[in-house]
């Protein structure tokens, strides 16, 4: 029995809402979806005949074939390739299992570019449809690894000893029971993936395949066309709109029950026999191509480059400024999200809920969209103020991964209940002391996963650094794609591998923090229960 | 002396009135058990007190103190002294049982021994350096007690704190309990949903209803004389009849029986009549006795419960309370008899509705 977790919540829902609470949340709101807004105000600009015109031409059908087919392939393997690892290593006795389940995540920490620009290095002819198919699904196929691990972990394996016991076979009881149970993190997962997909620039870029994102890339930046890049926007917005909206309507209707407080017997690990050595090999496989691959890469090109190649100044240089706008992003954000936190943990009730969710519209909306409408917005109303300037850039990063500091932040407010403060109140403690004592100490180490999330986020984002970062300031990323553009390979190996360092490590370390978490309501394994680096729905 | 008081006690949240009025007097150094439904507002009544919640009309009153006059006048929680023992306890996580008994002390030089002194007054003496989830449901409940009566409380409020213990821990937990604040001599009012803790534990009870507290009374008033057939039933199992009172006695299905209290006309009256269980006795068929048919035997060792179908038309199936003997098997004929007075209320008018 956890000591926290009864405290019962008292009339959540009745007691007026706080005001200044509820003004920091709307205004905090306010501002994470003003990109979205700056994409209208963009989009009646230009206009709707010349809109029309750029959205009903042959490019446009073709690009948005080429993102919606990679979407599904990827998506599909995603699930296949996570569900059954996840499998393999929470209900079978696959040697190794617990090694694996780190193994296995590692990749989500490996930013999408550097997987790509470490296939291209060792294969050089790679390139097009499979290719982006290939990396994609070894860069992402975590998010659906992590929740469907953590809900199998979480589920009770008397179900499938009662489908047993009512003549199901193995394999169909794997399909009805042990897939059903973890539908919903199925599901969010494969959400997840395909939003990554839609908003992923780099990878693309490097293998040569035209998706919606490098057409506004090219359009704005290269090209100069505004109008284009806006159209084109719109359609990529609509289009996680929609993943979005498939999210919500699932969500609703699941329902994972257990009647009774009797604690769920851990499950007996499924025999895999003689298969041991085939699924073992298989999984050695899985972690060569996902992990070694790229590590391998960067780390033979750093090596073959030898050391007169490394430019330490502007890599120092580079890591600092990274680093910085790393922890700026990560305090705004996270504090951001602590009054909408708040707000929904504590008054539950319909209105703070639409005001939560509708934060979470932003995931619908890539980080070159946010940037290209700031870059709109600061041109064309504020005669160029702000742009390329670091506030800005900061603000961005902290709009963009927005959600994960509400995931995290609530995670860590649900674990210091309100009745606890009423508690330490009764016994003469003063409200401030409260906070210090009490408050802190218990969402402590949540907020600081919140922090440390945004700031991973952060340090390896590429994109709307690109567009927005000062002239005079490189970051990792943009270093890395200066040096990868010229081809320059063995020199943009050293900015890669130190953010792999920077991102993989405290990825693990954080990743275990999730699982630690207790369980949450009807979305049980869903991706709320277990999010990760990386992991973008929220509850 | 500090007794508390309430008076005219409101409180809606949005367009529910959760309480209507509530007047309670705890009288110092008793033990009040405030029982009622779950819904009944018995929980917002116990957070008015602690200052956790407001009134919307009314007065809270420790000694001669108003706390809160539900206007202008308020002490914030942190100023009552008054301990308060959540369900389930609600130890902070965080620190360890030592810490959180200390949590209300201040910085004085002898605060370790009073924490030692403290978890030697609740059984725990050697937990000091635990931490919450090290400890089972009973333990974290007993140093939630600790915790309260750190601060030296004028009042210690129990908030349903056996409910999440399993029935075989939950006698010892609550005798533990009851002796701890004997000992320290604290005002307590306990709430909770379970008559049985209500009546073994509290010196007064109250039992909430509708918002109002429908009656007040030693346990052992409440459970001889319910104010209406409705408390009858709600304090313990009654078979409630119909009869004809006149001079003292009553004229049931179940024969004439000596009425112990009528608050009807002094005439007499229809009335409605409460057998408690354990009243009514069984026995061989014997002449002049009711007869009856054994519909179900209940056996829970130390007594049993038989539900018998009287022979006499119009009369309800009855619960009947026997200590030990043999099972009865279903359609097995007995006989019955009433021991002792019996309660009997003014029946209601019209359609046989209880009165409020």
């Amino acid at each position: 029995m956890s000591a926290a977790g009864g405290v019962r919540r008292h009339h959540a829902g009745r007691r007026p809402l706080p005001r200044l609470l509820t003004c920091a949340a709307a205004l905090v709101s306010l501002v994470v979806l003003l990109p979205l807004a700056f994409l209208v105000v963009q989009a009646v600009q230009v206009g709707w005949a010349q809109l029309h015109a750029l959205l009903f031409r042959s490019l446009t059908a073709t690009l948005i074939w080429n993102t919606v087919s990679l979407v599904l392939v990827v998506t599909a393997l995603c699930a296949v390739l996570g569900t059954t690892a996840a499998w393999f290593v929470e209900r079978t006795d696959l040697p190794y299992r617990r090694l694996f389940a780190i193994l296995v995540v590692i990749p989500l920490g490996i930013p999408d570019f550097v997987v790509s620009f470490g296939w291209r290095a060792i294969f050089p002819g790679i390139g097009g449809f499979w290719a982006a198919v290939l990396v994609m699904t070894l860069a992402v196929y975590p998010l659906v690894f992590l929740p469907v691990a953590a809900s199998l972990r979480s589920a009770d394996p008397a179900q499938e000893e009662v489908a047993r016991s009512l003549g199901l076979g193995r394999l169909r009881t794997f399909w009805t029971v042990t897939v059903g149970q973890a539908r919903l993190a199925i599901f969010g997962g494969c959400i997840l993936v395909g939003l990554v997909v839609l908003a992923e620039f780099g990878a693309f870029e490097i293998l040569g395949y035209q998706t919606l994102t490098t057409e506004i890339y090219n359009e704005f930046q290269v090209g100069f066309n505004q109008p284009a890049a806006c159209a084109l926007s719109l359609i990529l917005v609509l289009l996680g709109a929609m993943l979005l909206a498939g999210e919500g309507s699932v969500r609703g209707r699941g329902r994972t029950s257990r009647v009774g407080a009797g604690a769920a017997s851990r499950a007996r690990p499924a025999r895999l026999g003689r298969g041991s050595p085939l699924v073992l090999a298989a999984m050695v496989f899985l972690v060569v191509l996902a992990m070694g691959v790229p590590v391998g890469a960067i780390v033979y090109l750093i090596v073959q480059g030898g050391n007169s190649t490394l430019p330490p100044a502007s890599l120092f240089a580079a890591t600092a400024d990274t680093f910085g706008y790393s922890v700026a992003a990560g305090v705004v954000a996270t504090l951001a999200a602590l009054p909408i936190a708040l707000l929904s943990v504590r008054f539950s009730r319909r209105r703070v809920m639409a005001l939560e969710s509708s934060n979470m519209l932003v995931l619908a909306v890539p980080g070159l969209v946010i940037a290209l409408s700031f870059t709109y917005v600061t041109e064309h109303f504020l005669e160029g103020r702000f742009y390329q300037t670091s506030p800005l850039l900061v603000l961005t990063y902290s709009i963009m991964f927005f959600p994960l500091a509400i995931v995290a932040v609530r995670a860590a407010v649900t674990r210091s209940p309100v009745g606890l403060e009423e508690v330490a109140n009764s016994l003469g403690v003063r409200r401030r002391s409260v906070l210090w004592r009490v408050t802190l100490p218990l969402i402590g180490s949540g907020l600081a996963a919140a922090f440390a999330l945004v700031f991973l986020e952060t340090a390896t984002e590429l994109t709307a650094t690109l567009v927005l970062h000062p002239t005079n300031v490189q970051t990792l990323a943009t270093q890395f794609w200066a040096y990868e553009s010229n081809v320059s390979y063995s020199q943009a190996a050293p900015y890669a591998g130190v953010m792999v360092l920077i991102a993989a490590v405290p990825g693990y370390i954080l990743g275990r923090w999730f699982d630690r978490q207790p369980e949450r309501g009807a979305m049980a394994g869903g991706p709320a229960a277990a999010p990760a680096p990386g992991t973008l729905v929220a509850a | 002396m500090k007794d508390l008081s309430i008076t005219g006690v409101t409180k809606s949240f949005g367009p529910q009135d959760v309480l209507r009025g509530v007047d309670l007097t705890v009288p110092h150094g008793s033990f009040t058990a405030i029982l009622g439904a779950s819904g009944s507002g018995k929980t917002t009544l116990l957070r008015i007190v602690a200052g956790f919640e407001r009134p919307d009309e009314g007065e809270v009153k420790l000694g001669e103190q108003v706390v809160d006059d539900s206007r202008s006048c308020f002490v914030p929680c942190q100023h009552r002294r008054i301990g308060y023992v959540p369900q389930e306890g609600a130890l902070f996580p965080h620190l360890s049982v030592g810490r959180n008994v200390a949590f209300g002390l201040g910085r004085g030089p002898n605060r370790k021994e009073r924490v030692d002194e403290l978890l030697e007054l609740v059984g725990l003496s050697g937990y000091r350096r635990r931490y919450p989830h090290q400890l089972s449901g009973g333990q974290q409940q007993r140093v939630a007690l600790a915790r309260a009566l750190a601060i030296e409380p004028d009042i210690v409020l129990l908030d349903e704190p056996f409910a999440s213990l399993d029935a075989a821990l939950r006698a010892s937990v609550r005798g533990d309990v009851l002796d701890v604040l004997r000992l320290a001599g604290t005002t307590s009012i306990l709430v909770t949903h379970d008559q049985d803790e209500a009546l073994s534990m509290a010196d007064q009870v109250a039992v909430l209803r509708h918002g109002v507290i429908a009656q007040l009374g030693t346990p052992a008033e409440l459970y001889g004389h319910p104010e209406d057939p409705e408390l009858a039933q709600f304090l313990g199992e009654s078979n409630v009849l119909e009869g004809e009172v006149r001079d003292g006695m009553v004229t049931t299905g179940l024969g004439r029986l000596a009425v112990r209290e009528w608050s009807g006309p002094s005439g007499g009256g229809t009335a409605m009549v409460m057998v408690r269980p354990e009243q009514i006795a069984l026995g061989e068929p014997a002449r002049g006795e009711l007869e009856a048919t054994v519909a179900s035997y209940e056996y829970f060792g130390h007594d049993a419960v038989v539900r018998v179908r009287p022979g006499t038309e119009g009369l309800p199936e009855l619960v009947v309370r026997v200590t030990g003997g043999t099972p009865l098997e279903p359609g097995h004929r007995i006989g019955l008899s009433v021991l002792g007075p019996v309660v009997a209320w003014p029946a209601p008018l019209g359609n046989g509705e209880t009165p409020e």
